[in-house]
């Protein structure tokens, strides 16, 4: 008898002793993010459970990213930026299509906005959205088909113009277009552009995601740039979740879902803070307000919610291509 | 890129700089020359990131992008993710037969097309590889494979269609592998190709190989149609083991079949030189089981190959109101010396250099022997076949020389000579000699 329950106690504890790999597929500038969230986790699972993982990074644009997904990237998580890119997953039947009811926050653990970023002393004087109309001014910003950061680019630069022109679709369209004139190149994703902005010196401004803003501020080109908040911008919500299909495949849903939770807690949600995403816990984003300017923001839902937003702006022939096309 | 830049100024300086001295500025020009270095500093800075962009998604396309390929194995297509590929190869071989001394049976020395082979291979969704291969030689067309198969594991795939049933180890060697232009007698006794469905796989790190497969059933040496005529079938089975360049196993297959007298579903069996010597009588059918068994097996070390194979085939046969069981019996020892640039294997010679006059390499040489018999049973003579026109048993000895000048090409040189017993109103049938030569092309 003592002989069989040793036998059953190895066999449940066995799971515990072997390694475990997860892959997160996510979007473009999210690898200094997960890559403190990934040791951070790391240890606190063999911690809890004597398990090592190890978690592997894919980084891409969103779209690209959940294409791969859906393609067969054996992802056992995806954290990407935007939730119509989770959706489409969940559409190829790789998780449910309730998939933004099993974490709180409609499984968006962290937020951001869009602001600008210039080159230091803002010598074009850029202050708010309508600058980036101005002949002469040269606006970096990725291609909103290919990049989930673009498509936030793009949304707060329409709901600013429907703010400002009474709500005229027309005259909102007119600006963005006028807007997507300046852009000398677009970029895939949102790292891209960064590059392109930072390192390759093109352009007056970057509209970018608030957190590669900071990041590119703060660290890579410490003194060269400054963050100019628009009166006005999106509340960003990425979003997180486990790919069921895969995680089941590979025995690792427990953990992956460990791994999502752990970007709750006031651990993940301090890194993620540090990482200038703004946190969700109350009292971390009190703790790091100072860090993030005040902006009046709308939300997705203001466009009718991503399924929406997808098909007026970005499908095929929606109004980015009209926008864009014979440029 | 900054050298390019640097003229790209100093040009634009000499040009739009002149421009810009002579025009008063408008309202959209700009106001200095240094405004307008950084408008051109900028200009060239976006075409080098666009140049950079699109060389990334250059890159990224290619890795997305199918493959096409041409080598020495063919031509290929293949999806990036390797998943969905499409093979074309094939192989054709040019004979040439000369018989000597063939004074009693005159036979026809001749130049023929053996095989005109191509060769569709493909693999759907990873797993599923089919495989289609006509023959065109000799004026006819006749389907040889037709197949698909599941790579489940390495140990369990399932194949349906027509292919060779795993039972002669010599039918299964390529025709572009084997020792000699011709197989010999042992083949004559198995299933060439039949129509059915088979498991098989490798276990033991592909130490062992196994075969079952159940057949529409087919005569002694025969290529099955697509359809069967009958409802009896064929289980044939194959164990093999290999270990450092020995394999030794045994194949085996088992059905009934039941013959008329103008479709007999018996066999006739033939010389290395394609001379038929024997053949059942008129009125003889196949009624009853059939039954084959062969051991078999080969060593390849070093230079030296071996290959070594029994078939024993029975088959109940009926003439009018008598039915016997027949056991015909057949046998070789094939072997190989690479004499220069390679090493034999199964799976022919891979020679180490390819012929090339200029560069003084010749490809690789091998000899080749063979010793080899096919005996027909007794009991056969002479209710069952014509004594004064089959032969009881046949005994061949042949030499060789084969010159692989790189792994497409081979030229190949025998001689074969075969003894009768009976198989002539009196005594023994004339001797055979043949000298067969061939140039094969396979890729």
């Amino acid at each position: 008898m003592r002989l069989k329950l040793a036998l059953l106690a190895l066999l449940l504890a066995g799971p515990a002793f072997g390694a475990v790999q997860l892959l997160n597929a996510s979007y473009d500038p999210t690898r200094e993010l997960y890559q403190e969230v990934n040791a951070a986790f790391a240890k606190q699972w063999k911690a809890k459970t004597g398990q090592d993982v190890t978690i592997q990074q894919s980084h891409g644009g969103s779209g690209k990213q959940a294409r791969s997904v859906i393609d067969g990237l054996p992802a056992d998580v995806v954290t990407l930026a935007l939730a119509y890119d989770v959706d489409a997953i969940a559409n190829a039947g790789l998780l449910p299509k309730n998939w933004q009811t099993r974490l709180p926050n409609n499984s968006s653990p962290y937020t951001s906005t869009i602001v600008f970023l210039v080159r230091k002393g803002n010598p074009k004087k850029i202050k708010d959205w309508d600058d980036l109309v101005r002949p002469g001014v040269s606006v970096i910003t990725p291609n909103p088909k290919t990049s989930g950061g673009a498509r936030w680019n793009y949304l707060a630069a329409w709901g600013f113009a429907l703010k400002t022109h009474g709500g005229d679709p027309a005259k909102a369209q007119d600006f963005v277009k006028r807007l997507y004139k300046n852009v000398p190149v677009l970029d895939t994703g949102a790292r891209g552009a960064t590059v392109t902005f930072v390192e390759r010196g093109i352009g007056d401004v970057l509209i970018a995601w608030e957190n590669e803003a900071l990041l590119s501020v703060r660290e890579i080109g410490k003194g060269q740039f400054q963050i100019v908040a628009p009166s006005v911008s999106i509340l960003a919500e990425p979003p997180v979740a486990v790919v069921d299909k895969v995680a089941n495949k590979k025995k690792t849903a427990a953990v992956a879902k460990a791994y999502l939770e752990f970007l709750y807690t006031p651990e993940g949600q301090e890194i993620a803070a540090k990482n200038y995403y703004r946190p969700r816990l109350p009292a971390m984003a009190q703790k790091y307000a100072q860090q993030f300017p005040e902006i009046k923001m709308f939300t997705i839902q203001d466009f009718g919610g991503w399924t929406r937003a997808q098909q007026t702006h970005f499908a095929d022939g929606g109004i980015f291509d009209k926008i864009y096309e014979g440029r | 890129m900054k050298e390019i830049s640097l003229w790209l100024c100093l040009a634009w300086l000499g040009f739009g700089g002149t421009a810009f001295a002579q025009e008063p500025p408008t309202e959209e020009q700009p106001q200095s020359v240094e405004e307008r270095l950084d408008e051109l500093d900028q200009k060239v800075r976006v075409l080098d990131r666009k140049s950079e962009l699109d060389k990334e998604q250059a890159a990224e396309k290619a890795k997305t992008a199918g493959q096409a390929t041409a080598g020495k194995d063919g031509f290929s297509l293949k999806s990036a993710d390797g998943a969905f590929q499409l093979k074309l190869r094939g192989y054709t071989q040019l004979d040439a037969r000369f018989y000597s001394g063939d004074d009693e049976r005159p036979a026809n020395d001749t130049f023929l097309l053996r095989r005109i082979r191509p060769i569709i291979e493909g693999t759907l969704f990873k797993i599923f590889d089919f495989r289609i291969m006509p023959d065109f030689a000799q004026g006819q067309t006749v389907l040889f494979d037709g197949y698909l198969e599941g790579r489940f594991s390495p140990a369990f795939k399932v194949r349906a269609g027509k292919f060779k049933p795993p039972v002669g180890l010599e039918r299964l060697q390529s025709a572009t592998d084997t020792f000699f232009v011709e197989r010999s007698y042992p083949t004559s006794l198995v299933p060439s190709r039949d129509v059915g469905i088979q498991v098989s796989g490798d276990l033991a790190g592909g130490g062992v190989n196994y075969a079952v497969g159940y057949f529409n059933g087919v005569p002694d040496g025969a290529n099955g149609g697509d359809v069967d005529a009958e409802d009896d079938k064929d289980v044939a089975a194959r164990l093999f083991f290999t270990r450092k360049g020995l394999g030794l196993g045994i194949g085996a297959s088992q059905g009934s079949t039941t013959g008329t007298v103008t479709a007999t579903g018996l066999p006739g069996y033939r010389t290395p030189g394609q001379q038929t010597f024997f053949s059942y009588g008129a009125g003889v059918f196949a009624d009853g089981d059939r039954i084959r068994l062969s051991p078999q097996g080969y060593l390849y070390a070093g230079a030296f190959g071996l290959l070594a194979e029994y078939v024993q085939s029975s088959q109940e046969v009926r003439r009018d109101a008598v039915v016997e069981e027949l056991e015909n019996e057949a046998w070789q020892v094939a072997a190989s010396w690479v004499i220069a640039g390679g090493e034999p294997s199964f799976r022919g010679v891979n020679p180490k250099t390819v012929f090339d006059p200029a560069a003084h390499t010749w490809g690789a040489f091998e000899l080749v022997a063979r010793i080899s018999g096919l005996d027909v049973d007794d009991e056969a003579f002479p209710l069952f076949a014509n004594p004064a026109s089959a032969a009881s048993a046949a005994d061949s000895l042949g030499v060789g020389l084969n010159w692989y000048l790189n792994r497409n090409l081979k030229v190949m040189l025998d001689y074969e000579r075969t003894e009768f017993e009976g198989g002539a109103a009196s005594g023994d049938r004339e001797d055979e000699s043949v000298l067969f030569s061939r140039f094969q092309i396979a890729f």
